[in-house]
């Protein structure tokens, strides 16, 4: 459904992001790992069409409409939001028009699958634990129903606890609401976890794509395996014995 | 011989949030600091250092950020200088040529300041200005979460090397179970401001007994994640 | 560095260059005709029609706006202010003179502000929210709402008239400068002080303070060596804003205290329509405002490297 064709990107004459080609099938989750200054901020740009590619194109096949664009979780989860409004307008705002019964209906299905209490839509931003808060911002992620959702390092600001319960609500959400997901990361434990393919952004290159479980079992480049190392060293991966 | 801090407590606005607590360190011990955010593990870290210095003993902290740590109006060279006065010692190259080595920032530019370096090497650098006057107890705030996991991962390595045989205590405090368990012999875990529960951690891995280092071992490891 | 200099001294040449335009641009459309204005302030009667064309040709009116501007224009640019329309001196030496008195009051003034904002901000920021902070604030408050005419006119009140410890008008002796340099000089501590204090402030607030204490470095070290230079940058930015306070400030104090000097020579020059002398003191200011600025610039980028390399 995404097609990610040959995208380059150059700022101020360097290029950040070198001939990169992903594809993404509905439904389906595919994380990009990488260090920072790889790139992975400026694919998401490109993606949504904010940053202008030098070559080559994205596509996005079945989008539900034709100016539809994907969906966005952002990573400092606060900031997402303006500090002004109640969550409520800020989590609708995607809607556009007056929402209707069923859309009221669906903002509370998907409050309770993301473990939020309806009452806190009432609140403000900072009135939240920042994990609610980034449970917000998937909420007005999907709201809309988008079949493709961004995820720009989401669970980072979290704590390791609060990470893994929202990684497993967001998966629980992609089961129960179809949608692709595409997850930029440096976490890569997240990423076996989670995703069905990983792809290795370094210096605006991908370095390496795999199925997730088989990255992590034997990365294929020099450089993947210091990833996985690195990872496994920090203990965000444990060595399958 | 150990290091012993005790009594250690902190209110902020009228709220308790670190209860008395007693701290004692051994000698070369690896020690993790475990607890979601907001337990008081960081208040906990700040307490024992000014704990520990009170009680005569040697002690360095480590800020989670290079941010935190170091003046983007100052050089290296400034800092590190400042950092040997406060001490009390008298410059000395093969100290610092020793340290930069250990860390593997030898090549760092000590005329630039902070943000000439990378994040990485300045936290290497703060690591190395911590280590000036050899102290018994180290303290680590979420040494890895400010940096790229290859560097984090480098940094915590070249550390471990460079204390290996020697009789600082590290503290390394992090929300992370599964970065502590890699790291650390012994893991304290902080729930609401007190310690819940303070053993060694083959130990505590295999039987947690409170409600706070239950959910932390269950969410310690991507892969095995409980449904 | 070299091209960050090259694209301030290019920013400056366009300051002077529209200052100039625009002050030759509202003399000329002030309503009135200006040759009327000239040859009242020189013969102070009314004077006839071939009177007034001889002025307008002599001024260079006649040929319409912008050979009167260039006319002026040229000779400036090889170092000629030109002569009086009124008096037909040259405009150069009499400028002097006025700076000769207007500097050492604009610079004394500067200096009391320094002297007494310092001190101030640095005893109200020892216990923020203390009432001496509360007090100092207010105190600063109220004075950067006093105008100068004002507080002009209550120092002379008590000085010259109560009391009879100070002269009030004129500039023969020292002793003359005090009261000018006292209105000035507590406008621009109003103001400096409350840039200054939350400048410690939020100095005081930066991040890495902590560590620095924690690593054992003295209270007294920090405040010298980590505080002081972050709260100095925004205090030097503001330091050249003063400036214009500073210019306008003199224009109505010299008024006020009958001293002569570039306020006094500029009020008279505007009556007059004097437009030599008025353009003369339009430039000089602009030059001293763009030189003092450009100063500043390479201050700040001296106190804050981190300046450098970005846009200039």
């Amino acid at each position: 459904m995404l097609k990610v064709e040959g995208i380059s990107v150059r700022r101020g004459g360097t290029p950040v992001l070198h001939d990169v080609s992903l594809a993404l099938a509905p439904g389906a989750t595919l994380a990009v790992v990488g260090e920072s200054g790889a790139g992975k901020s400026t694919l998401i740009g490109a993606i949504l069409g904010l940053i202008r590619c030098a070559a080559g194109q994205v596509t996005w096949t079945d989008a539900p409409a034709p100016k539809c664009r994907p969906a966005l979780v952002m990573q400092e989860p606060r900031a997402a939001f303006n500090p002004h409004l109640s969550l409520r307008r800020s989590v609708m705002e995607p809607l556009a028009k007056q929402a209707s019964a069923g859309d009221l209906n669906r903002l509370y299905r998907l409050c309770d699958g993301l473990e939020l209490h309806p009452d806190l839509l009432d609140r403000r931003p900072n009135q939240v634990s920042i994990g609610q808060a980034q449970r917000m911002g998937i909420l007005r992620a999907l709201i809309a129903k988008s079949p493709l959702v961004l995820f720009d390092e989401p669970l980072s600001a979290l704590d390791a606890a609060t990470q893994k319960h929202t990684a497993r609500l967001i998966s629980d959400m992609q089961g129960q609401e179809g949608f692709a997901a595409l997850i930029v990361t440096h976490d890569l434990g997240y990423a076996a976890a989670f995703a069905d393919h990983i792809a290795v952004l370094r210096a605006g290159r991908i370095e390496e794509y795999s199925a997730a479980r088989a990255f992590v079992e034997a990365p294929q480049t020099a450089y993947g395996r210091t990833l996985r190392d690195a990872a496994f060293s920090l203990g965000a991966l444990e060595r399958v014995a | 011989m150990t290091f012993t801090a005790n009594g250690l407590s902190a209110v902020r606005s009228g709220r308790t949030i670190l209860h008395p607590t007693d701290v004692t360190l051994k000698p070369g011990e690896r020690v993790g600091l475990v607890g979601a955010s907001g337990s008081g593990k960081s208040t906990l870290g700040h307490a024992l250092v000014d704990g520990l210095r009170g009680a005569g003993t040697a002690v360095a902290h480590v800020p989670q950020s290079p941010d935190e740590a170091l003046d983007p109006l100052r050089s290296m060279a400034y800092h590190w200088r400042e950092a040997e006065i406060a001490l009390g010692l008298a410059p000395d190259a093969s100290r610092r040529t020793h340290l930069f080595e250990a860390l593997q920032i030898g090549h760092g530019d000590m005329r630039k300041r902070p943000w000439g370096w990378s994040r990485g090497m300045q936290q290497r650098f703060v690591i190395a200005m911590a280590l000036i006057g050899t102290p018994g107890v180290l303290v680590m705030d979420e040494p890895t979460s400010a940096l790229d996991p290859v560097v984090a991962a480098g940094t915590m390595d070249l550390l471990e090397d460079y204390l290996a045989g020697r009789q600082t205590a590290l503290v390394l405090i992090t929300h992370d179970l599964g970065l502590a368990a890699r790291r650390v012999s012994r893991l304290m875990v902080m729930d609401a401001g007190r310690i819940v529960e303070d053993a060694p951690t083959t130990r505590f891995l295999a039987a947690p007994a409170t409600r706070a280092a239950k959910a932390l071992c269950a969410h310690r490891n991507w892969l095995q994640l409980p449904c | 560095m070299i091209g960050a200099l090259a694209g301030l001294v290019l920013r400056a040449c366009v300051v002077l260059a529209g200052a100039a335009i625009t002050t030759f641009a509202l003399l000329w459309h002030a309503p009135g005709d200006p040759a009327l204005s000239i040859a009242e302030a020189r013969y102070g009667t009314i004077v006839s029609e071939e009177v007034l064309d001889f002025i307008r040709a002599e001024a260079g009116f006649d040929g319409g706006f912008w050979s009167a501007f260039w006319a002026w224009l040229v000779p400036l640019l090889q170092g000629d202010f030109g002569q009086s329309s009124v008096n037909g001196r040259d405009v150069w030496p009499d400028l002097v003179t006025a700076m000769s008195y207007t500097f050492p009051l604009a610079l004394v003034s500067l200096g009391i502000g320094l002297a007494i904002s310092i001190p101030l901000a640095l005893i109200a920021t020892r216990r923020p929210g203390s009432w001496v902070d509360r007090g100092a604030v207010a105190l600063a408050s109220v004075g950067v709402a006093i105008p100068a005419f004002w507080l002009g006119l209550l120092l002379i009140l008590l000085f010259a008239v109560q009391l009879g410890w100070l002269p009030a008008m004129g500039a023969e002796t020292i002793s003359h400068s005090i009261l000018p340099a006292l209105t000035l000089g507590f406008g621009i501590a109003a103001s400096l002080t409350r840039i200054i204090r939350s400048g410690i402030l939020e100095a005081r607030g930066q991040p890495f303070l902590p560590a620095f204490r924690r690593r054992g470095v003295a209270p007294r070290d920090i405040a010298r060596d980590h505080v002081a230079p972050h709260a100095a940058v925004p205090v030097v930015t503001v330091i050249g804003l003063e400036l214009a306070f500073l210019l306008e400030g003199l224009v109505v104090v010299e008024v006020i205290f009958a001293r002569p000097g570039l306020g006094s020579f500029l009020v008279n020059a505007i009556f007059a329509r004097d437009f030599p002398k008025v353009q003369a003191v339009v430039i000089l200011t602009a030059v001293i405002f763009v030189v003092v600025n450009l100063l500043i610039d390479l201050i700040y980028r001296r106190l804050d490297p981190r300046m450098e390399g970005r846009d200039a």
